[in-house]
C-alpha cells in the first residue's frame, strides 16, 4: 500500500468517526470509563503496594544492652547474630551515638534537653538494630534474643510487630487486584461490544461504497482500513480525555501520598507510575480493544 | 483472450452453468443473450472472481483464474471494467467524484485524477455534467457515468450486465452506442442482455444461453426469444 492509499484510508476512517459523531461519542465514553477504572485501580494498587513496602522496610528488632557492658561483648553478640541465616543486617549503635541521635531528634524541645542536662550519666543503652530477610523470621529472632543465652548481656528486646498491619494491607492489595481485574474485564467487554456495534453500523452505512470499492479493484486492506482507523480514533480520543481527567489527580495526589508515607523522599519517582507511562499504557490497552472490536465487526459483516 | 473450458457452476443443487465452452478474442464485442436466470450474470461473475466455478476452467490471457490468489483479485479487477443494471453510483458524490473514486481506490495521485477524469467524462459525453449529482441526471446519463467509472482504470475488458435494463429506448441506444465506441477504441466488451432489438441492431457475435447451456452461437447475430 503506497502512502497516498494510506493517507486516504486514514482520512476515510476519520470521516467515519465524524459522520457518526454521537455514536462515536458513546464509544469513546465507554472506553473512557474503562480507562478511568484501569488507571484509578492501578493507582490504588501502586499506592498500597508502596505502603506495604515502606512499612516492611521499617520493621526491625532493637536489642538494648545492659549499661556498662564492654563493647567486646556486644560485638560478640553481633557476630553471632550475623551468622544466623535469617538475619539480613545488624547495626550497632553505641550509647554515645544513641544519645547524639536522641539529642538531635529532640533539639527543639527544651524540656527534654534540659532534663537530659540534669542527668550526670548517659541514660541510653547501646543498641543492636537487627533486620531479618523475611517478615516471618522476626518473631523467631526476637525469641532467640529473649532467651537465656543472652540474658547476661541484653536488657530488653524491642520488637514492634507490624505484621498485622502488613497482613491487612496485603489483603487489601489482593482485594484491589481481584476487584480491579474483574471490573477491567467487564468494562473492556462492554467497550468491545459497543465499538463492535458502532463499526457494524458504519459498515452498514457504507455498504454501497464498499461494494463499489470491491468492484473497481480496491485491495482488501484499503476497504478494511478505514474501519480499523475509526476504532483506533476512539482509542486515541478516549486516552486523551482520560489523561486530561486524571492528570490533576495524579500530579497532585501522588506527591502527597509519597510525602505522607516517607517524608522527604519521592517514593514513586523511580516507579512505573510516571504519568506518561500511564498514558502509554492506556493508549496501548484502548488500541488493542479497538482493534479487537473492529476486526470482529469486519470479519462478521464486511464481505470482501 | 478469455477461454471458458467446460465451465460448470452450481448454486446448491441447481445447475447455473452447464459445460460452457467459449473463446473470446481481443477487441471483440460479444453479446450474451438469454432470459433471466439463463446464466449470463453468473458467467460475468466468474470472470471477475466474484463466484468460484465447480468444474472446468477459465483462462484469461492464458492464466488460469483458479490459480489467482484471493489477495490478487483486486489487481485482476483493475483490468476489468464492470457495469450493472442498477448502476450503483454513490448518491452523495458528483459525476466527477464517482469516477475519481475508482481511481482513488487504486492509489492514483490527485493530479493524475484531476487530469484523467475530465477526459473519461468527455469520452462518455458528460463533461458538462461533471458537477451534477446522480439525482440530477437521467437514467442513461447515470449509466454513462457508471461506464466512465468502469473505464477509469483503462481496462482491457468491459463487462456490461444488463446495462440498459432500466432505460427507455432512447437512453438504451445512447448507452449501446457508447459501448460500441469503447469497443472501437480497443477494449473487449461483453454485453449480457435480454434486449433482443439492441442485439439485432449491432450485428456482432451473439451467444444464446438457456438454462445454463449454450443453445446458439452466431458470428453476426440475430437473436429471437
Amino acid at each position: 500500500m503506497n502512502t497516498i492509499a494510506l493517507f486516504r484510508v486514514i482520512k476515510s476512517g476519520l470521516t467515519n468517526f465524524w459522520r457518526n459523531r454521537w455514536l462515536s461519542a458513546a464509544s469513546t465514553l465507554v472506553m473512557v470509563i474503562t480507562l478511568v477504572i484501569l488507571s484509578v485501580l492501578s493507582l490504588l494498587f501502586v499506592i498500597t503496594s508502596s505502603s506495604v513496602h515502606t512499612i516492611r522496610e521499617r520493621v526491625d528488632i532493637s536489642a538494648y544492652f545492659k549499661t556498662g557492658l564492654a563493647e567486646d561483648q556486644i560485638f560478640q553478640v553481633k557476630q553471632q547474630l550475623e551468622q544466623n541465616p535469617k538475619v539480613k543486617s545488624v547495626t550497632y549503635i553505641s550509647a554515645d551515638q544513641a544519645l547524639e541521635q536522641f539529642k538531635q531528634k529532640h533539639a527543639n524541645e527544651p524540656l527534654i534537653t534540659d532534663s537530659l542536662k540534669e542527668l550526670n550519666a548517659n541514660p541510653l543503652p547501646a543498641t543492636l538494630q537487627i533486620k531479618a530477610n523475611n517478615l516471618e523470621d522476626y518473631p523467631g529472632i526476637a525469641d532467640e534474643l529473649n532467651s537465656d543465652q543472652y540474658k547476661a548481656q541484653i536488657d530488653k528486646v524491642n520488637f514492634e510487630d507490624n505484621r498485622v498491619v502488613i497482613e491487612r494491607l496485603n489483603r487489601l492489595l489482593k482485594f484491589i487486584v481481584t476487584i480491579g481485574l474483574a471490573l477491567i474485564i467487564i468494562f473492556s467487554l462492554i467497550a468491545v461490544v459497543v465499538i463492535f456495534n458502532t463499526i457494524t453500523l458504519t459498515i452498514y452505512n457504507r455498504r454501497e461504497e464498499v461494494e463499489i470499492m470491491r468492484l473497481v479493484g480496491a485491495t482488501n486492506w484499503y476497504i478494511r482500513g478505514p474501519f480499523l482507523v475509526e476504532a483506533l480514533t476512539y482509542a486515541v480520543a478516549a486516552t486523551i480525555v482520560t489523561s486530561v481527567l486524571l492528570a490533576p489527580l495524579y500530579l497532585r495526589l501522588l506527591p502527597g501520598v509519597s510525602n505522607y508515607l516517607n517524608p522527604g523522599v519521592d517514593i514513586f519517582a523511580a516507579s512505573y507510575l510516571r504519568f506518561y507511562y500511564l498514558v502509554l499504557l492506556m493508549l496501548a490497552i484502548s488500541c488493542v480493544l479497538g482493534i479487537i472490536s473492529s476486526l470482529l465487526a469486519i470479519r462478521r459483516y464486511l464481505r470482501i | 483472450m478469455i477461454q471458458f473450458q467446460n465451465v460448470t457452476k452450481f448454486y446448491g443443487q441447481s445447475k447455473a452453468l452447464d459445460d460452457i465452452n467459449i473463446n473470446i478474442n481481443h477487441g471483440e464485442f460479444l453479446s450474451l443473450v438469454g432470459m433471466s436466470g439463463a446464466g449470463k450474470s453468473t458467467l460475468l461473475k466468474l470472470i471477475i472472481g466474484e463466484e468460484q466455478l465447480d468444474g472446468g476452467q477459465i483462462l484469461i490471457d492464458d492464466i488460469d483464474l483458479a490459480t489467482v490468489k484471493k489477495s490478487d483479485l483486486p489487481y485482476l479487477r483493475r483490468k476489468i471494467g464492470i457495469v450493472f443494471q442498477d448502476i450503483k453510483l454513490l448518491p452523495k458524490r458528483t459525476a466527477f467524484e464517482n469516477v475519481a473514486f475508482a481511481m482513488e481506490v487504486s492509489g492514483h495521485r490527485k493530479e493524475k485524477i484531476d487530469k484523467d477524469v475530465p477526459k473519461i467524462l468527455e469520452l462518455v459525453g458528460l463533461l458538462h455534467k461533471k458537477d451534477n449529482f446522480p439525482d440530477e441526471m437521467s437514467g442513461g446519463e447515470k449509466q454513462r457515468v457508471a461506464i466512465a467509472r468502469s473505464l477509469a482504470h483503462r481496462p482491457v475488458l468491459l463487462l456490461a450486465d444488463e446495462p440498459t435494463g432500466n432505460l427507455d429506448e432512447i437512453n438504451a441506444n445512447e448507452v449501446l452506442d457508447l459501448l460500441l465506441k469503447i469497443n472501437k477504441l480497443g477494449t473487449t466488451v461483453i454485453l449480457a442482455t435480454h434486449a433482443s432489438d439492441l442485439v439485432n441492431k449491432i450485428n456482432k457475435r451473439v451467444i444464446t444461453l438457456e438454462g445454463g447451456a449454450i443453445t446458439m452461437e452466431q458470428e453476426k447475430g440475430k437473436y429471437k426469444l
